[in-house]
This record gives structure tokens, sequence and C-alpha cells, in this order.
């Protein structure tokens, strides 16, 4: 992100230092002969803003992001508007590098309390690329990227993307993006896409190649809104020759076309241990505007922590979701089902092997929840303390969780929720937790399931899981 | 979950076993999707199992080529086992001990496979160079009949798609730049081939039929009673009576149906 500079006369040069180390902005000068002042009775206000090392980018888009600091009224405002500029220029995707610099004003308009802010600027390059490695659901992927950043001077960028994972999985997509102005923070995103997937513990196969459209935007400064759709056309197959007849029968081409709703608040202090706050996501999605796919399907995922002492959390997640389907012209295939079971979900179980199974193969369902509670401690005896040792957590876990199949033209309300009691699958196991970078989480853990189905597939013993999205 | 040995060894024992009483067929939709050629080898295909008096159901899916293991229809469904196509099946059947063949020396047997490679190499590919091809049959036919399990705009797709890979297996096979009358030549030496092997025998081997009668039947039967565009492939066949008469015989004796009232 960017740095922000100081300089002030002996006389208003006060506790800086102090605020710079709450709002965790780096001061670099320091005089000795300091006095303490607060900031917030020094009398300032700002009279030019600099912007330095625009090329490419329109003045309107800067202007915006920038804007904020002439209302500020004393020098601690001053600071934290100079801060949430340099956010907001950051969030333009724009600029490699951001310095503010701020500096009394000078010349024939100064006024007394006056102020002159610079933001140095350093814009990408035409086209920026690199290789990355990167982990998914379980499974490892190296990334190819190439991007052209800011197009047309207002944030617009093309990027195309690769990727190649572990578990023969290939994703290749080409968007544009196109941020626009506004306090609600919009933005577009077009997209070619298709992606490759293998399922081998459903004995399918997809290839899916289509076009999406987001919209997202801010409704408050907390809750994220994803407007989308997406036409796609599926084409699913088998694994092997031995794939069980149920997922045979699904075979061939299918053309989904559905609008989709994304809702999620994080308001966790960390991605991957987080000590504090929650996370929700609510998705509904409805297919069957054209194509022959047809379902609404809605999705709840929770998560909240709790910090008992300084480094114990408890966490609590819950995820339920259910579909319907549209009519009977209109068909659910395999990969639209929902799938429960895995090291990233209910744990102690194969990757979707909590419900209906055909020769080993998982079928998902149209219904289900699932939850979770764990405690995270550091390491016993904590080696390492405040260094290599905080990137591991102890983990103790228990994950319970059901599926079940219902329409509602067969069944009543009371007995969906029969459904859903009966049968519910529990595990519990403790393990180590490790923090990959700053956004993915690897876990080893000994597992337990306690309470099964016959059809189910469980995993007892140590079971291994890398990801993002954990249950 | 049985291991791999286990499950071998079971589906062996279930490869031994008599013939079950739930065997399927897959094809696609008669009415308004199967085209000529898929059309042709899936009444090959009921025509053998007729033959050797095993019993099926026919089931009519929109997706049955993406089912089929090989890709293309028609499929049987015997059991645990999916096996596609006119020759998986025959062996198949041979691996039960049923067979169409076994009265056959090795100089018929010989004769049997390059006579169904013949038809193979010629009547299957003049199907689908009329159907894919030929512009006036795409677009009439073709194109309307391929795409109607697929809703707007998959249909093109699929018809793109599935039109180049026929493109392509023409071309490898030398068929693609092909004119119609040459296309017309082949088939006809080929019909005057058949005619010529099956002279004034009930079947092409004797008083007994055999694959070879099921697969000349399925295509003849397909040709000449499919409407199409140009009739002329349904013309060519019409030159050559005894072969007509094979067809008329077959369709009588195992499909019951009256003395060739559509040819």
């Amino acid at each position: 992100m960017g740095t922000v500079h100081a300089k002030a006369p002996t006389q208003t040069a006060s506790n800086i230092s102090d605020f710079a180390k709450q709002s965790g902005l780096k001061q670099e000068s320091e005089t000795t002969d300091i006095k303490e002042i607060d900031l917030q009775m020094v009398q300032a206000r700002v009279d030019r803003v600099n912007v330095d090392g625009l090329a490419r980018t329109k003045n309107d888009i800067v202007e915006d992001c920038v804007q904020d600091l002439f209302k500020a009224h004393d020098f601690q405002d001053v600071l934290l508007k100079a801060h949430k500029a340099v956010v907001k220029l950051d969030e333009l995707g724009c600029f490699k590098n951001i310095g503010v610099y701020i500096d009394t004003s000078k010349g024939l308009n100064a006024t007394t309390d006056g102020l002159e802010v610079t933001f140095e600027v350093t814009e990408y390059k035409r086209i920026t690329g690199g290789i990355n490695t990167q982990v998914g659901n379980n499974e490892g992927s190296i990334l190819f990227a190439m991007r052209a950043p800011n197009l047309f001077g207002r944030g617009e960028r093309v990027q195309t993307e690769y990727t190649r994972g572990s578990k023969k999985t290939s994703n290749f997509n080409l968007s544009f993006i196109k941020p626009f102005r506004g306090k609600h923070r919009p933005s577009l995103r077009t997209s070619i896409l298709q992606a490759h997937s293998e399922w081998p513990n459903s004995g399918y196969k997809q290839l899916e190649r289509g076009v999406q459209l987001d919209f997202g935007f801010y409704s408050s400064s907390l809750f994220k809104h994803n407007l989308q759709w997406e036409g796609i056309i599926r084409d699913l197959s088998t694994l092997s020759r031995t794939a069980s007849f149920e997922v045979r029968e699904q075979s061939g081409s299918t053309l989904k076309s559905s609008l989709k709703h994304i809702l999620s608040m994080d308001i966790r202090d960390d991605l991957i241990f987080p000590s504090y706050g929650s996370l929700i996501e609510i998705t509904s999605e409805l297919a069957g505007l054209g194509g022959n796919i047809g379902f609404l399907k809605n999705e709840l995922f929770f998560q909240d922590n709790y910090s008992l002492l300084d480094d114990i959390v408890v966490q609590t997640s819950f995820s339920a979701g259910y579909m319907l389907p549209m009519n009977k012209d209109k068909k659910i295939t395999i990969a639209d089902k929902c799938y429960i079971g895995g090291p990233l979900s209910i744990r102690g179980f194969q990757t979707r092997g909590v419900g209906p199974h055909v020769d080993g193969d998982a079928l998902g369902s149209t219904a289900y929840w699932a939850a979770g509670l764990h405690l995270f401690t550091p390491l016993p005896f904590r080696p390492g303390r405040g260094g290599f040792g905080e990137l591991f957590r102890t983990h103790f876990f228990l994950n319970a969780g059901n599926v079940g199949d219902f329409s509602l033209e067969k069944m009543s309300k009371g007995d969906i929720l029969e459904t859903l009691q009966k049968n519910i699958r529990v595990s519990y196991g403790l393990g180590i937790a490790l923090r990959l970078g700053s956004m993915a989480r690897v876990e080893v853990n000994y597992c337990f399931p306690y309470k099964f189905d016959k059809g189910d597939q469980t995993h007892p013993g140590v079971q291994f899981g890398i990801g993002v999205h954990f249950l | 979950m049985p291991g791999p040995l286990v499950e071998r060894v079971s589906l062996e024992f279930e490869a031994q076993e008599a013939w079950p009483k739930d065997v399927k067929l897959f094809q696609p939709y008669e009415i308004e999707q199967i085209l000529l050629p898929d059309n042709a080898n899936c009444l090959a295909v009921q025509a053998l199992l007729k033959m050797c008096n095993l019993d099926f159901t026919v089931e009519f899916r929109a997706n049955a080529e993406a089912m089929s293991p090989s890709g293309k229809v028609p499929f049987i469904k015997v059991g645990r086992f999916v096996i596609a196509e006119l020759e998986g099946i025959v062996q198949f059947i041979n691996g039960k001990g049923i067979s169409l063949t076994d009265k056959l020396d090795i100089e018929e047997k010989a004769d049997l496979r390059a006579y169904m490679a013949l038809v193979r190499n010629v009547i299957e590919n003049a199907e689908l160079f009329i159907c894919w091809i030929d512009h006036e049959t795409y677009n009439d036919v073709t194109s309307i009949r391929n795409g109607s399990v697929y809703p707007w705009p998959l249909n093109h797709f699929r018809n793109r798609e599935k039109r180049n890979q026929v493109i392509k297996k023409l071309k490898v096979l030398d068929w693609y730049n092909k004119t119609l009358p040459e296309v017309h030549e082949e088939m006809a030496n080929c019909c005057e081939a058949l005619s010529v092997r099956l002279d004034q025998n009930s079947f092409f081997f004797g008083d007994k039929p055999t694959e070879l009668d099921a697969l000349v039947f399925g295509h003849l039967f397909t040709i000449l009673t499919t409407p199409l565009p140009r009739n002329d492939l349904a013309n060519i066949v019409r030159n050559y009576p005894s072969l007509i008469n094979l067809v008329k015989r077959v369709e009588t004796k195992y499909f019951n149906r009256e003395d060739g009232k559509n040819i």
C-alpha cells in the first residue's frame, strides 16, 4: 500500500508517532525536541492536493478519491483522510505504488493553517503478468496470468488467467473489469470462461464453457453484493468405464442459464486464524431462464469467532442449503447437486462422502446442513512463540451434518425437518492447522467418525486438508 | 467398498452368467431425434439380438450417444456391463456362448468380416455424407433433428461440433471430397457386391442369418424407409431386388411386421 510522510514545524510536531502507531501509519522523521500535542486540537485545512505521476489515468477518478481531503478541519483528520484516499486509490487498481507527503502550503494563496498534500503514484505498465501458485479446494494449482490494467484510464482492465491444478482441473478465463464511480463502489465484470474439472468421488468429469456477467456493489460499507448471470454449456461424462450407471445416465451436454445473488459480510480480523468477528455468505441461484437446467438453490454459510483467552479461540460455523426443481422440463444434473463431507467440510468423511452412493459414486442431494465447533489453541509448550510458532495452531473439532432429498410436492414442512434431523452424522478429532501465506490453511487431523449412515464413505484416522474455505 | 480384484472377479462371474432378463438397449428418440446412420446401427443391433433370440427392451434417451462408452449408439446394458456397437455386442454375446457364426468355416468367417467392413466403409459413409455434407439434407433434416433435444443456442453448438467430427472422419477416410455422383457409384458398387454374394440364398451364408444380415438389414431398411429430401440412396438400393427381398425376409421373420409394407 502506501506510506504517509508527515513533516511539521516544531511547535506542531507532536504525538504523531503515537497516532501513527495507532493508525498503522509509518512515521519517518523524528526530531528530538517534539512537544506532546493533541492532533485534534491543531487546526488545519488542505489548500492544495497534488497527484504526481499520472500519465494514462484520467483526472476525474483520481479527484473522486482525494476530494474528501478538503473537508478536513484538523491535522488528525487530514492524516486519516489521506490514508483513506490511499486506500481508494489503491482500489482503482491503476497504481503499483502510492506515497503521500504532507507539507505546509506556501505561495500566494496559502492560508495560515494551510497544508499541501502530495500523492506520488507509480502507474502499472500497459501489460503485466506472472506465474503464481494457488491453493483451492484441497488441491494446489499453478496460475498463469496476464493483465492489461487501467486500459482506458479509468481503472478498466482486461485480464486473462489460466490455471492448472494437481487434480487435473484446468481453468481459463478472459475478463473485462470496469469499476464505476459512486458511493456504492459498483463494478462490472464480464468474462468468458472454460473450466475442466474431475470428480473421482462422483465418477464424472465436466467441461464448462460459457459467459458470465457480474455486477458488484456495496450496500453499506460491510455488505457486499454480487449479481451474476451466467450462461454455461456443460459437457458431463463418466471418468471411467466402470462408473455407475446412475452417473452414466447424466452424461451429455446441458445449458445452464442462471441468475445468482451473493451477499457477503466479512468482519473477521484475519482470513486464516481469526480471533474475533464473523463471516456471512448467502447465495441464491435461480437457474432456468433459458437452457435446460432449472432449479432454485439457496445456500448459507456463517462463521463466528470468539476469543476465550488471549489466543484460545472458539470458532463456530454453520452451513446449510437446499434446492428445488423448477419444473418438469428442466433437469438437475449430478453437477448441480449439493455435497458435504471431506477434509474441508465434515471431517472424518471422504470428500463428498456423506449421502447416497451407488457403486462408490456420490450422487449428491438436494438439501443439507453442516456445522462445526472448533477450538484453536497455540501449540503445546508454545515452541517458536512470536515467530515461526504463530503459523501453527492446535485444533480440536466437532463436526455434524446431514443431507436429505425432498421435493415440495411429496413432503410437508414437518417431514423435511424430520429427514434432516434423522441420521445426523457426527465426527470429532484433533490436529494441527498451519497458515500458508495469507490465503490458505493446511490441516492435518486425526478424525473419529462417530455417527454415520451405512451409505456413507468415512475416512477415520489421519486426514489432510488444504484450502481457503473451511467449515 | 470391495477392492478392485474382488470387483473384477465378481464382474467375470457376472459375465459368464446366462442372458439376464432386464437387458436394455439404449438409443436416441426414433421419431424426432435419430439420424439415418444411427438409426441403421440401432436397427442392426436390434435385428442381431432378435436373431439370437435374446430378450431386450428398447429405452429411448436423448443423451444416448453421450451415455455410450464408445460415444456411438446403440449400446446395451447387461447387468453391470455396458457394451456399445454391433461388433462389441457380437463379441460379448460370443463370450456367453451364443453365436450366429459357429457353423461357418474359417474362409466364410473371413468373408463375413470383409463384407461387414465393406458395409461399414461404404454404406455408412454414404449415409454420413448425405446427412452431414449434403447441404439440402443437412439444413432440412439433420440439423433440425440432431439439435431437437437441445435448447437454443446449444443446438447450434452441438450441430457444429458433431458436423466437424463427421467431416474429420470422412476426411480421414477420403470421402469428404467426393462428389454426389461418386458417392452414388460407390453405393451402387457395394450393393452390387452384396447382391452377388447373396445370390439366390435366403441369407448371406446359407439359410441361417448372421451378423452381416443384421447389419445389411439395419442399413438398407433405414435407407428405404427414411424420408429425406433426396432419396437417391433408396433408389439405388431398389435396383437390387434380391437385397430388397432379404430386408423383407428379416423384417417379417424377426420384427413381426406386415410384409414390407413400407418398402
